[in-house]
């Protein structure tokens, strides 16, 4: 009998408001630049919460070549397309492929998998819809009459949730086990979970795994807003001032494959899957637990699931979102695994906003980065630790890694909290 | 892999055009009653679509004493605490404080659900002149319901359930249109399997029975437009089919370990025992002519619960009633049993109850353990003229009674992702004889 394989990562793609590709994104984050400002998407002169990480002066066409997909698909899609794009090319997946045989290819197909985390769509989605109850006089007799000839034929397939998993598949081929994960902000790396443990089962031999949504949307800002959710100035993690998170866009996405495969050709690995974590809260739609148990029972899952003690944990990526509850909670859960001397935490938010379904994807792909350089970023936004939150260590200044193995912790409503556990230079674990 | 877990299902829920609970859901299938109609929900009738299958006096707080959870809780989520508390109690079971966290829920969700009376009042405050203006929403006289935003977010209806049940475990909503509720069926068997649950909330819950739901069909011209015989709209297999009718409605399964299952002296209705789900990559509304990808996931099911052609009795059809939908799924039927293709049954309960879209899958697998438990195949309704380009055993005129030893569930979705499950009678599991591959307690994967 085999044992478990061990999940490698070849392939990082990735795209948000702070830079196209892992590497301008890195590069921004290093220099401690933030791509936070006003929002362009429509004028928003005159909203009192007005910030937001937006990608801007991308084409389309730059993000999806192909430009017969664009009236298929939606800008949230564009994104999880460009991502996953640029993780199967610097995994070097497809021109192995091409090396095969015939019924080889078959079987290489069947046996790639694809896991997507998907926002499942923004209310603008539904404005399509305003033009025909302008025409119909708010009367719905009219409103069906007048459907098919006011409306593009194509909306619903515009704005499946699960376009971005569809059209890696016909893009690209693969043909195996699949998911596409609609839990808000966990998707994206509830998305990497699954395809790891299919990999793990046996299920497949590689996967892609992405996350992508793109939510700054009138009406979505005009609630966080109203919730008291958004940040007039910065995001500020751990911050005493702290007031509140930043909507981004974007995508991240992975390519994992088994050990085996990967090693049997020769693909450059960029880390590994060590273990993941899942809980949830049951506070309900919008709510977390002060006490932080939710989390740092996700975060116990993760650890045992990597067989991984918290001592051996060298960085630990915080959801780190802004808001006052949620990095409470997330201090205490901290706390709760790692006692009164965790490893350096740092959180990227100030930098790209919160990507909500893709948040914890994008936070994977730059974790990976941080151990590969070893270095910690620093929080420039963070001015001034919560006294209420100390010890942690977060900095304005980069900080040393403690060891090999990062934790990056990803929260979202719905009282949803999912934990990876990974390392980056894959070393050998005989014992 | 070593020993793996068996997984029991041991309570079931229903919320369907049919019915409020399972019961009745399962009476209305057997008897080849329609639940299907026309749409009372709105005024349809300028819609080229009129007919649907809904579920009518639906009133929640019936079942589900919070009331303030309920003002959560959109109509689909609705369904979805009905149909699992059904689940709950049906199964005798609960998480407490000790166990919450070894349980965990996993859903088909639908898309973002927006009251249309949400989107007339951003009408109202933000178009002008034809144009579309973001400042409305900043106009004082907005209506802001912080309620309605918790209501139409994408987990809304995990967050509920998992409130109100108290599972503190592994939590997931998947979509992957049709075939998400068997899908969300899957990822909890493999939850269970690999041991990060010992007890699973597993179904789906859908409405797109709504203006702008019911739009996105007639846009694609995917809907039966048999406007003036509603019961006869939806005929799977039949030569003249000419569409789907939208459901809504919700199913979910309890599901346990089985030695645990058994210990506490559980009705077991079934086992859930493989799960198939492969992707066609082949275009984003058609499927494969040659039942491609379909073909995958029935073949990966069947291994993945160690049983062969000759243990499959019967097939719950994905068979929406369109003309591509049906051929291409028969196909894959013939391509995967070869010569068995006329012992095993088919039907499609989609013939009753209509397409409930991300909860499809999830209700169709608890009709297939109701089947198995009562030893009869759901009739195929209205199958006047069996297509001849099918070629499949239809279970036709009246529901079919059938010892069946394992059945497949079949969905398949929008997107190309098939997703097909399967069930095992229970003593097919305590006894093998010869006939499951694997001895309890010595299955490998």
């Amino acid at each position: 009998m085999n044992s478990t394989p061990r999940i490698m990562i070849t392939g990082v793609g990735a795209v948000c408001g702070a830079g196209l590709g892992v590497d301008a994104i890195w590069s921004a984050i290093l220099d401690g630049r933030s791509a936070v400002a006003p929002i362009r998407q429509w004028d928003s002169s005159r909203w009192p919460a007005r910030l937001a990480a937006e990608v801007t002066e991308v084409s389309s066409q730059t993000l999806v070549e192909d430009r017969r997909l664009h009236k298929f698909i939606s800008r949230t899609d564009m994104f999880g397309l460009y991502a996953a794009q640029g993780a199967i090319q610097q995994s070097g997946l497809l021109a192995h492929r091409e090396k095969l045989e015939a019924p080889a290819v078959t079987r290489f197909n069947d046996r790639s998998g694809v896991f997507v985390g998907s926002g499942g769509g923004v209310y603008q989605n539904n404005y399509d819809f305003l033009p025909l109850i302008t025409a119909s006089g708010g009367d719905l007799k009219g409103f069906g009459r007048e459907l098919t000839s006011t409306v593009n034929p194509m909306w619903l397939l515009r704005n499946l949730p699960n376009n971005v998993l569809c059209y890696i598949g016909i893009r690209h081929g693969f043909k195996g086990t699949n998911a596409c994960i609609t839990n808000q902000c966990v998707g994206g790396i509830m998305a990497v979970a699954e395809a790891a443990a299919a990999l793990r089962s046996g299920e497949a031999d590689r996967a892609v795994a992405a996350g992508h949504d793109a939510t700054i949307d009138p009406e979505t800002v005009l609630h966080f807003h109203k919730l008291g959710l958004l940040a007039e100035d910065a995001v500020r993690p751990f911050d005493r001032d702290r007031r509140g998170t930043v909507l981004g866009e974007g995508a991240a996405a992975f390519v994992l494959e088994t050990d085996e495969g990967a090693r049997s050709r020769k693909a450059e690995i960029v880390g590994e899957f060590l273990g993941s974590g899942c809980s949830t809260e049951g506070t309900g739609v919008v709510g977390v637990r002060p006490d932080g148990a939710g989390l740092s029972q996700a975060i116990e899952l993760a650890l045992a699931d990597a067989q991984v003690s918290s001592e051996e944990v060298g960085l630990i990526v915080a959801h780190g979102n802004g808001t006052r509850a949620s990095d409470a909670s997330e201090a205490n859960a901290i706390h709760r695994v790692f006692g009164d001397r965790p490893p350096p935490v740092t959180a990227f938010k100030w930098a790209y906003g919160h990507l909500v379904a893709a948040s914890g994807s994008i936070d994977l792909a730059l974790a990976l980065r941080a151990l590969r350089d070893g270095v910690v970023p620093g929080i420039p936004t963070l001015n001034s630790l919560d006294p209420a939150l100390a010890p942690l260590p977060v900095s304005q200044k980069p900080q040393s890694l403690r060891g090999s193995v990062a934790v990056i912790a990803c929260r979202g409503f719905g009282g949803m909290n999912a934990v990876l556990v990974v390392r980056a230079v894959p070393v050998s674990r005989a014992e | 892999m070593n020993s793996r877990r068996r997984v029991a299902i041991t309570g079931i829920g229903m919320v369907t055009p049919l019915g409020h609970d399972a019961p009745t859901t399962w009476a209305g299938l057997l008897a080849g009653r329609s639940g299907l109609g026309p749409i009372r929900g709105f005024d349809a009738e300028g819609f080229p679509v009129r007919i649907g299958g809904e579920v009518r006096d639906f009133k929640p707080e019936d079942v589900i004493s919070n009331r303030r959870l309920l003002k959560y809780a959109s109509r689909p989520a609705g369904f979805a605490l009905v149909a699992a508390e059904e689940a709950m109690r049906d199964a005798g079971l609960r998480p407490n404080a000790l166990d919450g966290h070894r349980w965990g829920l996993s859903v088909g969700a639908g898309m973002l659900g927006v009251a249309f009376s949400e989107l007339e009042t951003v009408h109202r405050h933000c178009v002008a002149d034809g144009e579309f203006h973001p400042d409305g929403f900043l106009d004082s006289q907005f209506p802001v319901d912080p309620v309605a935003f918790c209501r139409s977010q994408t987990n809304a209806g995990l967050g509920l359930l998992a409130q109100h049940f108290g599972i503190r475990g592994y939590a997931t909503a998947v979509h992957t249109a049709c075939a998400s509720g068997g899908q969300a069926l899957g990822t909890a068997l493999k939850v269970m399997r690999r041991g990060h649950a010992d007890f699973m909330l597993a179904g789906g819950f859908d409405s797109m029975l709504n203006p702008v739901g019911i739009s996105g069909f007639c846009l694609l011209g995917a809907l039966s437009t048999d406007n003036d015989t509603p019961h006869q709209a939806s005929r799977p297999f039949d030569k003249t089919r000419n569409g789907f009718v939208l459901g809504e409605g919700a199913g979910f399964l309890v599901l346990e370990e089985w030695a645990s299952a058994q210990a506490r002296g559980a009705r077991i209705y079934a086992e859930l025992a493989g799960d198939g789900n492969s992707l066609s990559s082949y275009r984003i509304t058609d499927s494969h002519p040659s039942g491609d990808g379909p073909i995958q996931a029935m073949q990966q099911a069947m291994q993945d619960a160690g049983i062969g052609l000759e243990d499959v009795d019967y097939v719950n059809a994905h068979g929406t009633s369109t003309q591509m939908n049906d051929r291409s799924e028969c196909a894959a039927l013939r391509a995967v049993f070869g010569s068995h293709i006329q012992r095993v049954a088919v039907s499609s309960t989609k013939s009753c109850m209509g397409h409930l879209i991300a909860a499809a899958g999830a209700v169709e697998a608890g009709v297939c353990a109701l089947a198995i438990r009562d030893g009869i195949a759901p009739v195929n309704a209205n199958l006047v003229e069996p297509d001849p380009e099918c070629g499949v055993n239809l279970v036709r005129g009246q529901s079919r009674p059938l010892q069946i030893r394992a059945t497949l569930s079949n969905s398949l979705g929008f997107g190309g992702s098939n997703s097909c499950l399967v069930l095992r009678h229970p003593d097919e599991v305590m006894a093998p004889s010869g006939r499951g591959r694997f001895p309890l307690g010595k299955a490998t994967a």
